[in-house]
């Protein structure tokens, strides 16, 4: 065996268990449901091709997908930029020279290491309508409290409040990369009379928005495509069907889940991962565009 | 010579090696029979009825000795979804639990029991069923289940709380002015910052109460074809009207979204429409709750329209051992096997049982008036054979009705939007349509 077979053999030795099982377990379902986008497969049947018809029916008649949809969207513009804003305010404080800097970084890391399903059932109980510790703190104000979780004006809102509990790992990349802006550039802007919002502003924001760049594309990915949030809100509400009350947390997630392994329409869910998909790819590709614009890479 | 080989050894070694650990991670993990024995499977839902089960396979078991069974432990809340998904890949276990709500879906896998039932009707006491417990039990004239538990609507009432109130208990010629009457005196405000307590319960998140209200006020779900929804009639309004009105104008159910959680076990919560036959464990064992029934109070059209939903054993229609399977679920709704059960707080699906039961209550005082619970029977109305029936009520109408609750929606429009979106449904999905 000459040198550049034995090559080409220990790569795909060694790279071959991983081709395999993404050509096996992720690019073939993957294929698979494009195709099952097209047909009406219902699982206990043969798929039977229909065109377009699903696609056409998310549009026009489903009455659960523009729900979602907007459910979705409005979740993503009111948490990211509350959940980047939380875990960069937080990262800026975790960075100053304070005593005991490690344990304080650990405790507001830790909510990150639980599921969100653990935060969804203790919120749960927090925020209900009926003897819920929130409701009751306000009763001694004197204040009615709202059904927070079973209205369907409050229910997005409480999830909004309790998704903002995951920021610890955008936090700890901001961690990272506030460590890498020079003390230099900081010093020569103190000695040329730079206030401390100047500093940040000038000095802390540009160099550190690669970092924002991913955590927003990172986090604008997963506020697309929440669902275990949302799902085990619905099960520590013990609604008989995730999404209520009257879709206020019908995430597209969750409805996609729900069509597909609830009702088995998985034509119906194949052509709805494959929008989502679609959604995904053009915003990341729209952000990295404009990302053009405000993220210096130092270069 | 070996370096010549070495490539096409070292690919035919690697691809063997794959081969191999797909074939162990496919492999079939179930002990192998035992040599003359026929093993069935069986599926069930995890119930506090669990040791009861157990026991009745141990006794199946030793009556049988060439037939085993394997049991399969599986959670409600996922029962439905691992069934579709074993139908789907034709491996439905022998034995399944199915009830009547599941049949239209699973008729394609479920064996027609109509032979089976004709032949050993006899043995196993067909004639002991009640009459509506056994049309329930078909569809279309034949037999899918065996039924073995059965859920009628009810109207439930805390009698230490009527008591408290003066009031007398609830009587069979109640009507929809009697609830709101006596929930009016039940409801009060919570003294010395106690939380209010509230004359009725208000079923929300399902159709348990509503639809019970619609069909009432003479009103239906669907057509009696199943291809037109029929919320938007003005009997069905009616209804819906009252279902809201309950917090909205008598002020005897809490707001939306503001309904007490285990409002009647906590005595929060007076009276319960409709309610489920399997809280009666529950609420046995709870200590200081003295509960009784009664029938449901008469509408302005009608006194029938509570549910009666059964549940009980089908048949794969792919089972291999479908003999064995059928002996298992005779056995299991024999008469003794259905009074073990209705030991236990629930109703019997068999009359001798209930006459039984009647004549002597057993270890459960509660409660008191199980004639008016098996006169239920006559009244109830079994759920809408449609295969989607359950995705249609909770995903399509169920969002309009729970607006129309916020107030969002009035009960008109709350009754137009459903029909309108369930027949938009029905045009897609509804595979019986012609």
């Amino acid at each position: 065996m000459n040198h550049r077979r034995a090559e080409t053999f220990w790569f795909w030795l060694f790279a071959g268990p991983a081709v395999v099982g993404f050509a096996a377990f992720s690019l073939w379902p993957m294929l698979e449901s494009l195709w099952l986008s097209f047909c009406s497969y219902e699982v206990i049947a043969p798929p039977r091709f229909i065109g377009l018809q699903n696609y056409a029916y998310l549009f026009a008649h489903d009455l659960s997908f523009w729900p979602s949809v907007k459910v979705t969207l409005v979740f993503t513009v009111i948490q990211l930029p509350l959940a980047i804003g939380a875990a960069l305010a937080l990262a800026l404080l975790l960075n100053q020279p304070v005593r005991g800097r490690g344990f304080w970084r650990a405790v507001y890391f830790l909510p990150s290491i639980l599921p969100q399903a653990v935060f969804a059932v203790v919120f749960g109980y927090i925020f209900q309508a009926d003897g819920g510790l929130l409701n009751r703190l306000l009763a001694l104000g004197g204040i009615h409290g709202a059904a927070w979780t079973t209205s369907p004006t409050w229910a997005l809102p409480v999830l909004i409040v309790i998704s903002l509990w995951g920021f610890g790992y955008p936090m700890v990349i901001f961690l990272g990369g506030l460590q890498n802006v020079p003390r230099e550039l900081y010093e020569a802007a103190h000695i040329d009379g730079a206030g401390a919002w100047a500093r940040f502003r000038h000095i802390t924001l540009p160099l550190i928005s690669p970092v924002i760049f991913f955590n927003v594309v990172m986090g604008l990915i997963g506020s697309l495509k929440v669902f275990d949030l949302a799902y085990a809100f619905s099960v520590a509400q013990a609604q008989p069907t995730p999404g209520g009350p009257a879709r206020a947390t019908l995430f597209y997630g969750l409805n996609l889940y729900q069509q597909a392994f609830g009702y088995f329409h998985m034509g119906l869910a194949s052509a709805m991962a494959w929008l989502l998909f679609a959604f995904i790819l053009v915003v990341t590709f729209i952000n990295f565009r404009v990302s053009r614009r405000w993220v210096h890479y130092g270069d | 010579m070996f370096s010549r080989y070495r490539d096409a050894l070292l690919w035919f070694a690697f691809a063997l090696l794959a081969a191999a650990g797909f074939w162990w991670a496919g492999r079939r993990h179930e002990p192998p029979a035992t040599p003359g024995r026929a093993v069935i499977s069986w599926y069930v839902i995890i119930t506090p009825l669990r040791d009861l089960y157990m026991a009745e396979v141990a006794a199946f078991e030793k009556l049988n000795p060439e037939i085993e069974v394997q049991i399969f432990w599986v959670p409600g809340s996922e029962y439905n979804v691992k069934l579709k998904t074993l139908a789907a890949a034709h491996q439905l276990p022998d034995l399944f639990f199915s009830g009547d709500v599941w049949v239209s879906y699973l008729r394609p896998f479920s064996r027609d029991l109509t032979p089976l039932v004709q032949r050993d009707a006899a043995e196993f006491g067909l004639d002991d069923f009640f009459p509506e417990i056994r049309r329930a039990m078909q569809l279309d004239g034949k037999d899918y289940i065996l039924p073995e538990y059965v859920n009628l609507s009810l109207l439930y009432y805390n009698r230490r709380m009527f008591a408290a109130a003066g009031l007398p208990e609830p009587t069979a010629d109640w009507t929809w002015d009697d609830l709101v009457r006596a929930g009016q005196a039940l409801t009060h405000e919570g003294q010395d910052g106690a939380p209010p307590v509230w004359g009725s319960s208000r079923v929300e998140g399902w159709w348990g109460e509503w639809l019970i209200y619609v069909r009432q006020a003479g009103g239906k779900a669907f057509s009696p074809d199943g291809h037109r929804c029929l919320l938007d009639s003005r009997e069905a309004i009616t209804g819906l009207r009252f279902y809201l009105e309950k917090s909205s104008k008598h002020h005897i159910s809490a707001p939306a979204g503001f309904e007490p959680l285990n409002g009647f076990v906590n005595q929060r919560v007076a009276m319960i429409v409709g309610g489920h036959i399997n809280y009666w464990v529950n609420y046995n064992q709870t200590l200081g709750l003295d509960w009784d029934v009664q029938l449901l109070p008469t509408g302005p059209a009608s006194r029938s329209g509570g549910e009666l939903a059964i549940a009980g054993y089908s048949i794969s229609q792919e089972s291999r051992h479908p003999e064995e399977a059928w002996a298992l679920a005779k056995f299991l709704t024999r008469p003794e096997a259905i009074a073990a059960v209705v030991a236990r707080g629930n109703l019997s699906v068999r009359r001798s049982v209930a006459e039984t039961v009647m004549g002597a209550p057993g270890p459960h005082a509660n409660p008191r008036h199980l004639a008016a619970a098996y006169r239920q029977f006559a009244f109830g109305e079994p759920i809408p054979h449609h295969p989607n029936y359950i995705e249609i009520m909770l995903t399509v109408v169920q969002p309009e009705i729970d607006r129309m609750l916020l107030g969002e929606l009035t009960p008109e429009e709350a009754g137009r939007r459903a029909a309108a979106a369930v027949n938009a449904f029905l045009a897609t999905f509804d595979p019986a349509k012609p």
